[in-house]
């Protein structure tokens, strides 16, 4: 069978590399599993769990937003900050969760900055939920 | 004739300051070599974002964005000028501070409220002397700035320039062109000009079927809406490595050239040294002989 070659590149580095059976992306709107032979695709990352499963061994990336793009069996993640689900904060989530909800705002661009600062918040929780 | 004492203690203590330069020379290498990496692998992102944008484009889709248009009345301008912590780089906090005066004059002039912002001890202390001040001081900056502390900076930008409190953000910094050429510019980078990859000519032959191979989830819109912030993002981060590897260039440099220096001078102060002293040997000598000269007689 062939194999999903996975990349994940964050602005610093080239954070994974690596031969994977199954992605499941954090897309914008839900998740989306990849797996290979996949048709060519552009998609919208929210901030969630990425998860790779090589070998019967998965591995639980948090992503922060970005893009991916899939061809070729290529799966290329470019996320402004790739965690191992094992390292997020969770205190420091809650504290901007908290912090975000309580702010208040007065226009559309505010607003809209508050939810995404909220999405990232819980995007965090919910992965550092999962591993633990 | 200088008294061979005292030129032997300054050729000694221009040994000891070569002994330091070389150091200097040495660490700015090692360092120099780690920001250079750094930067490479930066450009793996970039190149992956431009080849975004242009699978992007050829899907047709027209590349608008209030990041990408020019407003139509400035009134907030923003000059952000990133200059080193230290000093010993020879020209390059200079270099950068030249050019970035003319435009705060001329950004000043031409619009109303001008903010500056500096980053580096160097330019802030260089910016007072010439009686500015910068409205947001960064230190922090070393010579591996890090992603997350550009990310702050550059969202403040956005979330201004979405807001309407800012029309324009000009940055000055010294842009790494090769290892033996920098060159200090001053670049707008909001707004956005464009974003590379859109006029590939590959692109345009493309998207004239307007047929993609790709799939856009959740929609080439949608997508295109993130990938201007990001790509500005990127190319903020990108000033700033390249402000990183560029000054350790210049140490480097500087600190070959002052070594070499102090080699020269130490050999000249040797020769000046050797000199005096044979001379002082020669009259001790002269002495001597004129005084057995005298007891004979």
């Amino acid at each position: 069978m062939a194999e999903l070659n996975c990349i994940v590149v964050t602005p610093e580095a080239t954070t994974l590399e690596a031969k994977a059976e199954f992605v499941a992306l954090p897309l914008f709107d839900g998740e989306a599993g990849i797996l290979p032979g996949h048709s060519p695709m552009i998609g919208r990352l929210g901030y969630g769990e990425l998860r790779i499963r090589t070998a019967g061994r998965e591995q639980a990336f948090y992503v922060d937003g970005g893009f991916v793009q899939v061809a070729d069996n290529i799966v290329s993640v470019l996320t402004n900050r790739a965690v191992p689900a094992g390292d997020v904060d969770a205190d420091l989530a809650r504290e901007q969760l908290a912090a975000a909800t309580k702010r208040k705002t007065a226009s559309d661009e505010e607003f809209e900055l508050r939810d995404r600062t909220i999405n990232q918040a819980r995007g965090q929780l919910r992965v550092a939920k999962r591993t633990r | 004739m200088a008294n061979a004492r005292a030129l032997d203690k300054r050729r000694k203590s221009v040994r000891n300051i070569r002994k330091i330069t070389r150091t200097m020379e040495l660490i700015a290498t090692a360092r120099f070599k780690k920001a250079m990496d750094r930067a490479t692998a930066a450009t793996s992102y970039t190149r992956r974002i431009t080849q975004l944008v242009s699978d992007l484009a050829q899907s047709g889709l027209e590349v608008k964005h209030p990041l990408l248009e020019p407003r139509e009345e400035v009134k907030n301008a923003t000059l952000l000028v990133l200059t080193a912590n230290r000093g010993l780089c020879g020209g390059y906090n200079g270099g950068v501070i030249r050019q970035a005066m003319p435009r705060f004059d001329e950004l000043n002039k031409s619009v109303g409220g001008t903010r500056l912002e500096v980053s580096g001890k160097r330019g802030i202390n260089a910016l007072k002397f010439r009686g500015v001040t910068a409205e947001e001081e960064f230190m922090h900056f070393d010579d591996q700035p890090r992603f997350d502390e550009v990310d702050v900076i550059a969202s403040r930008y956005l979330d201004e320039y979405t807001a309407g409190h800012l029309d324009r953000l000009d940055v000055a910094y010294t842009q790494f062109i090769s290892i033996g050429k920098q060159v200090s510019v001053v670049e707008t980078l909001l707004p956005l000009g464009g974003i590379e990859g859109v006029d590939d000519e590959e692109g345009k032959k493309q998207s004239s079927s307007g047929e993609s191979m790709y799939e856009f989830l959740p929609s080439a819109e949608s997508i295109l809406e993130e990938v201007v912030p990001t790509s500005f993002k990127v190319k903020l981060f990108k000033c700033f490595l390249d402000t990183a590897v560029s000054e350790q260039i210049a140490r480097m440099v500087a600190m070959k050239s002052a070594t070499e220096n102090a080699g020269d001078m130490i050999k000249q102060l040797s020769m000046t040294y050797n000199r005096a002293r044979q001379s002082q040997i020669t009259g001790e000598i002269m002495e001597i002989i004129g005084g057995v000269e005298a007891l004979k007689s």
